[in-house]
């Protein structure tokens, strides 16, 4: 009976987590004590994710849109990189591959 | 020869970089008197002081109005007819400094204002997970995913993930919903 194969984790972090729930928001930065005028709108994500022992934790962080997506906005710089969405999109196309 | 005659718009352009380096980017560490003998060495320190303070107080006017190149021009000229105020020619310096470092100066502010982490990376893969008992295989493939997060001036911290293909598309399912929420913001006139 052969076991089951684990992915190997080369990932920095020691533990994987599965995802319990995923929440968001989306707000607008209008102004702080060293930025009179800020006016971005951000994404907020709170994740639940669980661990191997089933402990749930939350995590929250934010992300501009331009991170998010960088063609919503005319004014994206080329600056961020992560394109959350469009990485996810094609995660979803490879998965669907394998 | 006072700071404020000081002319060749190196000088300026140097001092402005270690401004905006000191109060956007988060890199203090250059001194007053390090500026002075290196940008200013004619100029004495008691004229330095309220010269490096002028500047410095114009600048963060700037950023905190985020102000367009309208807004800028008004502003500098009235810098040029007050008391006390700047050159034109120093005003010219500043106007040529906003333009280029602008969007750098800004992205920093926004980061400043971010108290909750901020998304730094994100990197992937997929693996297939194979079971096999007996002769029977089920081939469940996984993404492992990592998000890179941190809080503005503090180390990355890392998040890994695993998700099968169905959680893959639930949250693709949130994320085309949260695209639209932006999108419905944006073409909202304000």
């Amino acid at each position: 009976m052969e076991a089951p194969s684990e992915p190997r984790l080369d990932a920095k972090s020691e533990v994987t987590n599965q995802l319990v729930d995923f929440q968001w928001k989306l707000g607008m930065a209008v102004s702080s004590d060293t930025c009179r005028s800020l006016k971005y709108p951000y994404v907020a994500v709170m994740l639940k994710v669980a661990d191997h022992s089933g402990q749930v934790k939350t995590k929250c962080f934010e992300m501009t849109i331009p991170q998010f997506q960088p063609q919503l906005l005319a004014t994206s710089s080329l600056l961020s990189a992560s394109n959350f969405y469009r990485q996810f999109k094609e995660i979803a196309a490879v998965i669907e591959t394998v | 020869m006072a700071a404020g005659e000081v002319e060749g718009g190196k000088p300026l352009n140097g001092l402005l970089n270690a401004l905006a380096q000191e109060t956007f980017h988060g890199h203090p560490g250059i001194t007053e008197e390090l500026l002075r003998s290196q940008l200013y060495p004619e100029v004495p320190p008691e004229e330095f002081r309220p010269f490096l303070a002028k500047m410095r107080g114009i600048l963060k006017s700037i950023a905190s109005a985020d102000m367009d190149f309208n807004q800028l021009e008004a502003y500098l000229t009235a810098q040029t007819k007050k008391q006390g105020g700047i050159t034109s020619d120093q005003a010219a310096v500043i106007s040529k400094f906003w333009k280029s470092h602008k969007t750098k100066i800004r992205e920093s502010l926004m980061n400043q204002s971010r108290w909750n982490s901020g998304l730094r990376g994100l990197s992937w893969r997929v693996d297939g997970k194979s079971q096999s008992r007996h002769s029977a295989q089920i081939h469940m493939p996984v993404a492992v995913i990592e998000l890179e997060l941190g809080k503005y001036g503090q180390e990355s911290e890392f998040l890994c993930l695993e998700f099968d293909e169905v959680k893959v598309n639930q949250i693709l399912k949130t994320l085309s919903e949260v695209e639209e929420s932006i999108t419905t913001l944006i073409s909202q006139p304000n």
